[in-house]
């Protein structure tokens, strides 16, 4: 059984192509693929817990619906993917997602991605893919 | 009892053209409140209506809810980026537009030059509610809208202050330089203490007492108060008013309900654009133009010495900012046109040039004046100041964001046609062929649509995700709709219908935050790709 392919998404400018990207490496090695969304409601931090759980919900819910799109794009090209969305630090998440599910690969975007979801600078995606790497050994191809 | 109905029924009349001009100006593109003047001057002709407008009208009455809403939507973090060019503007900014402007219709004139410097005072209030509404329509850069917007709120203050000093001056003939530096700082200073220490105890209140009901009434307290306390102890109302806008928006809001939040926005945006309405209508219904015709050259005069000590001031001020602040963020050059040609003038300068004492042997002159400058600002500025943000190329409604908006105006016409015709098929106007010819060309056409959106995503991944997150609001609305209608029928109490309620607007809180971060987004990519 081939270890899966992880793409993380979160609907920045890349995010298509990223997509894009992930479905056809599922499909040339015939992998399993995983779209993952991490809902991280830090961007804004909130006094008001009412208000931090709807924006948490808000977004995990905005990003499954993303990812229910992004599978029904993978069905259409003869992959069965599956979508999950976590809430929390996005880097933190994303490598514990990965070392969890033992992932071959991880296919992020940016550098659009980055300035959209600001969090993203051209730096800092080059470090936490180095960071990836290092720490789990998965494989990372950013797209650009 | 006749006179209260007569005003009640002016009041009516002014309303109902302001909105009927609301209507029509958003058909034809036109400024809102440069339509407003023209339909005033238009109805001055005939003078249907009996108004008189006073200062105190225009002071007291309509600019503490314009100057609060303002400042009350003001995000203090974005101020204090722009703090420096603001405070330049406002404050050395005005000192030079009285001397440049009284200099220039002191020489043009040959007005003595106290008299002009108390024209240059008033006429140095910049007025851009025509320019920010723009701006709000057209998406210009976030910073600049701050910048414009901030200039206006404190220079308002200002031009008060010093238009008190230089007509004390103008009418003594006596003017002490060091008690008139004093005189500002404590007028301005005073202002701005009072409006915070209000709006800081209106904060509190709103901490304690989250009720929708008793905060907005509070609000309403806090920006006639504040004004009226400022001008009954002698300093700045107006900048009282600004303080008190600002601290209550900043530190009140952060702990107020979405629920509270919602109904204090729609209440600020209602006062704001019935204010608006009212003092832009009464400057086109004040206006005699016979006797604006008879000070043609005096006008002429002060419109070249209004624009030339605004170009004075920004660009002066602006190399000012570029050479002291090197290494931070300065005003791009295509910023400073914008300020220079949306330094309109209206109700302020109005509103002080009004209240010239009859004493004054001038007065007569500076009110046409007054008059010439703020219906010049309005009408040729206000109206030419898009198309110099499209040619500065200073519009961020990109073409992705058009291109979908269209798609979507075509999708929505399409399935209404649609439903049109199925509604007619079956009231048996159209036979099934002709239904079902009609409606496989619409099915094709609505298809292609699809196909088109599909693309754009494609290729604007992100303009997806704005959209979700457009229809999740659209349906949180509905829910929202709905829940009312069950609360009205009997089918759920108020009790669980506010609780719901209050739900759902937390959750289009934050559908709101989330859709603030995707504009930011958007502005950085733009910001980048034109780098």
């Amino acid at each position: 059984m081939q270890r899966p392919i992880v793409c993380a998404t979160r609907g920045g400018q890349a995010s298509r192509r990223t997509q894009e990207k992930a479905i056809a490496l599922a499909k040339e090695r015939g992998a399993n693929l995983i779209f993952l969304c991490i809902a991280d409601p830090s961007f804004a931090p909130l006094a008001d817990d009412a208000l931090e759980a709807a924006l948490s919900d808000e977004l995990t819910r905005l990003g499954r619906s993303m990812l229910y799109i992004a599978q029904a794009r993978a069905r259409k090209q003869g992959i069965e993917a599956t979508a999950i969305v976590e809430c929390g630090p996005v880097w933190d998440k994303i490598e514990g997602f990965l070392k969890d599910k033992n992932a071959q690969t991880l296919v992020i975007g940016a550098p659009e991605e980055d300035v959209m979801l600001q969090a993203f600078g051209a730096e800092k995606i080059h470090k936490f893919v180095e960071r990836i790497e290092e720490n789990t050994g998965v494989d990372v191809v950013v797209v650009t | 009892m006749n006179s209260f109905i007569e005003t009640e029924a002016i009041i009516v009349i002014l309303m109902l053209v302001a909105t009927l001009v609301a209507i029509v100006a958003r058909r034809i593109s036109l400024p809102y409140t440069v339509s407003l003047v023209l339909v005033g001057l238009f109805m001055s002709i005939w003078r249907p209506l009996d108004v008189e407008v006073t200062p105190e009208l225009i002071l007291a009455l309509f600019v503490p809810p314009l100057v609060f809403e303002a400042a009350f939507h003001l995000d203090f973090k974005l101020l204090r980026e722009n703090l420096t060019p603001i405070l330049m503007l406002a404050v050395p900014g005005v000192l030079v537009t009285t001397l440049l402007v009284g200099g220039i219709v002191a020489l043009g004139t040959g007005t003595a030059i106290a008299v002009t410097c108390t024209f240059g005072a008033l006429i140095a209030a910049t007025d851009p509610v025509a320019v920010v509404a723009l701006f709000r329509a057209l998406g210009v850069p976030q910073r600049l809208a701050v910048a414009v917007e901030g200039e206006s709120l404190f220079n308002d203050g200002t031009a008060i202050v010093v238009y008190q000093i230089a007509l004390g001056a103008a009418l003594s003939g006596i003017f002490d330089p060091v008690e008139g530096v004093f005189d500002f700082l404590l007028v301005s200073a005073g202002g701005l203490t009072i409006g915070s220490v209000l709006g800081w105890l209106l904060a509190q209140a709103i901490a304690r007492v989250d009720d929708r009901l008793i905060v907005t009434t509070l609000t309403t307290l806090l920006a006639y108060g504040a004004y009226l306390v400022a001008e009954e102890v002698h300093v700045s109302g107006v900048l009282a008013v600004v303080a008190a806008g600002l601290v209550s928006g900043n530190v009140g809001l952060s702990k107020t309900s979405p629920t509270t939040k919602i109904m204090l926005f729609n209440l600020w945006d209602f006062l704001a654009f019935l204010s608006n309405s009212m003092i832009f209508l009464l400057i086109g219904l004040t206006v005699d133009l016979p006797k604006l015709w008879e000070q043609i050259i005096p006008i002429i005069i002060a419109v070249v010495a209004v624009l030339v000590s605004r170009a004075v001031v920004v660009y002066g001020i602006s190399f000012l900012i570029s050479v002291l602040r090197r290494r931070k963020p300065h005003i791009p050059i295509s910023w400073r046109h914008v300020l220079f040609w949306g330094g309109l003038r209206g109700a302020i300068s109005l509103a002080l040039a009004l209240s010239l004492p009859s004493v004054l042997a001038e007065r007569e002159m500076l009110l046409e004046m007054t008059f010439g400058v703020v219906l010049f600002s309005l009408l040729i500025q206000g109206t030419t100041i898009q198309p110099l943000l499209k040619r500065l190329g200073l519009i961020q409604h990109s073409d992705p964001h058009l291109a979908r908006e269209t798609k979507l105006g075509r999708l929505f016409a399409t399935h209404a046609g649609l439903k049109a015709l199925e509604k007619l098929y079956h009231e048996g106007l159209l036979t099934s062929e002709m239904w079902n010819g009609l409606r496989q060309d619409y099915y094709e056409t609505q298809g292609q649509l699809i196909d088109d959106m599909n693309q754009l995503f494609t290729e604007y991944a992100a303009l997806e995700r704005e959209m979700l997150l457009k229809a999740r609001q659209e349906a949180l609305r509905a829910e929202r709709g709905a829940l009312g209608d069950a609360q009205r029928r009997g089918l759920i109490s108020e009790h669980t219908y506010e609780q719901l309620r209050t739900e759902i607007d937390l959750r289009l809180e934050a559908l709101n935050m989330i859709y603030a971060s995707t504009q930011k987004g958007w502005k950085a990519l733009e910001e980048m790709q034109e780098k």
